[in-house]
């Protein structure tokens, strides 16, 4: 349904406030997307925010790491229609998440001490683990045409559509050489969604799967390449445990 | 009588964090910068890992620091090492280094701290009755954008630095269009002075305050430099990169999960204008120029005066970046293999100026390469301690303690800072 001037909120719990900036940075836009979203409570932007209202549209960036995390994603799931998580954190976890909460009262000894044990401090999750969430923006961070076309989609009533094929697509399309194959580097392109236009690989850097796993890929046929070219699949992995601890189940059938 | 005055959770800054006034019969009893960012412990979760991926890794503390973060890791993995970058990357990474600055800056200057001066809430609630201010904020934080983009490859977590380089260098076609895009900021300039010394006087903080940055051995920048200078009073003092520790002497805080840091017991300020404090005479003539019209001295005892400070080096920066690009242009890049990463035992540290203040990653490696253990001070955690003092000095200068008007001053004054909540806590 097409929504006209919907009611937004955009938030963020733990994380870098990288995608909040990719919102900031679309500097040639910006004036534009507040005419037509009523953007009521942003509080990284604005210090008049109403806190209460309803929201036709959430837009939530960043992990649940805390108690308090916690208590405002609810609190943001109840008043609002339309729960967006927006960038890899907040779909798969991100860094943060790498830690499987074994050792983390230990870690957090290390850094503070004996107030280690004293701070509002809980292993990371995404937002679907705590609650409902309507759709998914990955990326870390997310880029700017992802937004922009949420934003459009939402506002005509059209499905939103992402990409599920991976990088490696992209990457085909713009006549890179291959890093995996020529040159034996672990690139995870062939694992990882598309959306960036093969940003990394395009610099001859190897992609590090920021953005997640891609729905279409065929990981079997993915990793039987990263076989052959002597890598071994702990490596790939430990790659993909970075950003998507979830994702690494998926690509290679292993538990994290 | 006693009473509370509280920011629950601050507007228009990065992160998540509060201020906590305790008063009873007119003296302060506490004053807390609270800090209640998630803990992620990435300098924990980065043990293990291999040198090739801590860049992109810990460039996650921040987004608005990525380029930062970035750099001061390769900066520091590169010492470990003993890898001698060449004079062209080098060349590079100053100018990355200032495209973050330029566009941290302006998204600070104009969307975070001017909305107070002029009583609007946001930048987009002050775009309807200054369209042109806004316009020109927008279009430096713009610039400063393009230019993370042509040489870092993304203007949020940088991916085209690498140890001992970069992936691809950018072309001759993008360079010229970043010098045009350069030029047209370099003549935004003389409005971001006049707005920034138009703005009303906030008198409300004088302190003899402790100022600590980095020291570059060229021209005023924030990567090149191993020593830090900290200004007490006339007095300076010198401390290495190697021996950070002892500027820093952190220890953990019961209100806050960054932790604090003094200097000699007492608490320092690093930013924009801690680097003109140690730096001022470094300062080319149009930036110097910029702060006789904004009537900012070298030696401030506000501590508001770090937004003024800000948009000295933003104008240093444009002007800065020009002059590279126009090099760049001029010499032609040279296509270079990237220096030679052999990993060994060993411990190298970094220290580079952040948009907000000095930054340490220290790193220990073992004979393959994988990280031993990290450390990661960043200025937000360096500037907690000094945040708690200008605000008691806030309330005690304040004749009128009426709790309306002092949460705003207290607002203003951690907002001056430009505080980075994600990255103290990380």
């Amino acid at each position: 349904m097409a929504m006209s001037r919907p009611t937004v909120g955009i938030f963020g719990l733990t994380g870098c406030a990288g995608d909040q900036l990719v919102i900031l940075n679309c500097e040639d836009q910006l004036l534009d997307v507040v005419r037509l979203l009523d953007v009521r409570d942003f509080l990284m932007a604005s210090s008049a925010n109403d806190t209460e209202c309803e929201l036709d549209v959430a837009l939530v960036e960043g992990a649940v790491l805390s108690r308090r995390d916690q208590e405002r994603l609810q609190r943001i799931r109840e008043r609002s229609k339309i729960l967006v998580a927006v960038g890899t954190c907040a779909v798969w976890g991100g860094v943060a998440a790498m830690h499987d909460g074994n050792g983390r009262a230990k870690l957090m000894e290390e850094v503070y001490g004996e107030l280690g044990s004293t701070y509002d401090t809980a292993p990371a999750r995404a937002l679907s683990e705590v609650v409902k969430v309507d759709l998914n923006l990955t990326g870390c961070p997310i880029e700017k045409d992802q937004f922009l076309s949420a934003v459009t989609q939402l506002l005509n009533g059209d499905p939103p559509l992402y990409p599920e094929h991976p990088v490696c697509a992209e990457c085909r399309m713009r006549e890179n050489n291959c890093l995996l194959l020529e040159n034996g580097e672990v690139c995870c392109g062939p694992l990882t969604v598309a959306g960036c236009q093969a940003r990394c690989p395009e610099l001859r850097v190897p992609c590090v799967g920021c953005r997640g796993p891609a729905n279409d890929s065929n990981f079997p046929s993915a990793l039987a390449m990263f076989t052959e070219k002597g890598i071994a699949r702990e490596a790939v992995a430990r790659k993909l445990r970075t950003f998507a601890p979830g994702a690494v189940q998926l690509v290679t059938g292993e538990k994290s | 009588m006693s009473s509370t005055i509280r920011v629950e959770h601050l507007a228009r800054v990065e992160g998540h964090g509060g201020v906590t006034v305790e008063l009873a019969d007119g003296s302060i009893r506490r004053v807390q910068f609270d800090i209640f960012e998630g803990a992620r412990l990435l300098e924990g979760l980065v043990r293990g890992r291999s040198c090739e991926d801590v860049s992109q890794f810990v460039s996650r503390i921040c987004a608005i620091c990525s380029v930062a973060h970035s750099l001061t890791s390769l900066k520091a993995t590169e010492a470990a090492f003993g890898v001698r970058i060449s004079p062209q990357t080098e060349l590079l990474r100053d100018l990355l280094y200032r495209g973050e600055s330029i566009q941290s800056h302006a998204l600070h200057i104009f969307c975070l701290a001017v909305p107070d001066y002029l009583g609007y809430p946001s930048v987009l609630a002050m775009s309807a009755d200054h369209p042109a201010a806004v316009e020109i904020g927008l279009r430096l934080k713009k610039l400063g954008n393009s230019i993370q983009e042509t040489i870092g490859g993304r203007a949020v977590h940088p991916v085209n630095a690498v140890l001992g380089g970069f992936g691809k260098l950018p072309t001759e076609d993008r360079l010229i269009s970043l010098g045009n895009d350069l030029e047209r900021g370099l003549a935004d300039c003389d409005a971001v002075v006049s707005l920034m010394a138009s703005l009303a006087p906030a008198e409300f903080c004088h302190s003899d305050t402790v100022f600590a940055a980095l020291r570059p051995p060229g021209d005023y920048g924030y990567y090149s430099g191993d020593e830090v200078v900290v200004v007490s009073g006339g007095r300076k003092e010198s401390v290495s990169a190697r021996d950070y520790r002892s500027l820093t002497n952190e220890r953990a805080v019961p209100h806050s999960l960054a932790k604090h840091s003094m200097f000699r017991g007492r608490p320092f300020m690093v930013g924009s204008l801690a680097r003109l404090a140690v730096n001022a005479e470094k300062l080319p003539d149009r930036a110097a120029q910029a702060m006789e019209q904004m009537h900012l001295a070298a030696l401030s005892d506000n501590p508001m005066d770090n937004n003024k400070a800000q948009a000295v080096e933003l104008i240093l920066d444009i002007e800065h970046s020009l002059q590279t690009v126009k090099r760049l242009l001029s010499e032609g890049l040279k296509e270079e293999a990237r220096a030679a990463v052999v990993p060994k035992a060993g411990t190298g540290t970094a220290i580079t100026e952040a948009p907000r203040g000095s930054l340490v990653h220290s790193y220990t490696y073992d004979g393959e390469g994988r990280i031993v253990s990290a450390d990661v001070i960043t200025p937000t955690a360096l500037n907690a301690a000094s945040v708690e003092d200008h605000l008691r000095r806030t309330v005690e200068q304040s004749a009128d303690k009426n709790p309306a008007a002092l949460r705003k001053k207290l607002e203003m004054i951690v907002r001056a800072y430009d505080p980075c909540i994600s990255c103290s806590v990380h």
